[in-house]
This record gives structure tokens, C-alpha cells and sequence, in this order.
């Protein structure tokens, strides 16, 4: 029940940022929303290992934690980049 | 699982809410970023030390690490987005801004 309840928040954490993706009028604000739809995410996994009580599938968080950094990274030049052009 | 680990994670639930509805809900994307790079990781840390407590010793080391990972990382990625919006974009919504002379001096 417990679980339940923290799984449906981050479910509707991550709604609301996809909102904001859809709707964000510039490309920066997409990228910070997508990263807050990956963060739920792997908060909805961390709650969902724990509930299942094998730890073996904690090891994707550190890869979307790591890969989600590089992301907003590069998106984050990409809308430098114009601005030299 | 006990009901500790569990009121653990739903905390975690909630601050992540918080840094949803912030997401959605600011008007400057300034605010949005602040929203996006602080509150979710503080969302993911408190998840994480309510899960560990409930996965013993294993998942705790795992968990240790993506926290060190998403909050060393988050902050710094989306300060790169707070740097790229302030150079492109016109501070029309900034009432100060102090960067402007610090930015626009010639190297």
C-alpha cells in the first residue's frame, strides 16, 4: 500500500514534467523537464527494487544518472553553440 | 517492509511532486531550472535512504552511488542550461542582472 502511494507520486511527478516538456516554449526548459522525468523514473525504480527486495537492479540508476548528465550537457552546448552563429 | 523505510520513500515521493508541480508550474525558466536541479535530486536522496534501509547492506552501496552520481551531476547540468538560456535569450523577466557586465566584458 505503502508502495503504492510513493509509486504514484513519482508517476505523477513525472506527468507533470512531461507536461512542461509538451508545453515548454524553449528547447532548455524541455531539457531540465526531461531530466526531472528521468529522476522520477529512477526513483519509481529504486521504490519498485526495494519492494521487490533484490538490489540487483539499482546498477541502471548510476548508468540513467550518468547518461542523463551527459544529455543535458550536450543540449545544453547545442543552445550555446547558436548562440555564437 | 516496514512501515519506516516505507514513510521514508513516500517523503521522497512528495519532494518529488514538489519538484514536478515546480517544473510545470514557474513562469521564468529560470525558476523551472532551479526547480529541475535541486529539488529532484533532494527527491531521489531521501527515496534512496528509504530504500536502502529496507535493502540491507547490497542495495545501500548501490543507492550510495547513484546518489553520488545524480548529485554531482544534476546541479552541474542544469547550471549549463542556466548559463546557455542567459546568453541566447534576453533577460527581459530578470529584474538585476548582475552577470550582464561581468558577461559582456571583451576577453
Amino acid at each position: 500500500m505503502i508502495v503504492a502511494v510513493a509509486t504514484g507520486g513519482f508517476v505523477f511527478a513525472g506527468l507533470c514534467a512531461l507536461v512542461r516538456v509538451l508545453v515548454g516554449p524553449s528547447l532548455a526548459d524541455r531539457v531540465a523537464a526531461l531530466d526531472v522525468v528521468l529522476v522520477s523514473a529512477m526513483g519509481a525504480i529504486a521504490v519498485d527494487a526495494a519492494r521487490r527486495d533484490d538490489p540487483s537492479a539499482l546498477i541502471v540508476l548510476v548508468v540513467m544518472a550518468v547518461v542523463g548528465f551527459t544529455a543535458t550537457v550536450a543540449a545544453a552546448r547545442y543552445i550555446m553553440s547558436e548562440e555564437k552563429s | 517492509m516496514e512501515t519506516v523505510a516505507g514513510s521514508i520513500m513516500v517523503l521522497g515521493a512528495v519532494v518529488a511532486v514538489l519538484a514536478g508541480v515546480g517544473v510545470l508550474r514557474f513562469r521564468t525558466s529560470y525558476a523551472r531550472f532551479h526547480a529541475a536541479g535541486k529539488a529532484s535530486p533532494v527527491a531521489f536522496m531521501i527515496v534512496a535512504v528509504g530504500a536502502s534501509l529496507d535493502l540491507g547492506w547490497g542495495g545501500a552501496s548501490r543507492l550510495a552511488v547513484a546518489v553520488g552520481a545524480i548529485v554531482l551531476t544534476l546541479p552541474v547540468a542544469v547550471h549549463l542550461l542556466f548559463r546557455a538560456v542567459h546568453r541566447t535569450t534576453p533577460g527581459d523577466h530578470l529584474v538585476v542582472d548582475e552577470l550582464v557586465p561581468a558577461e559582456r566584458r571583451p576577453y
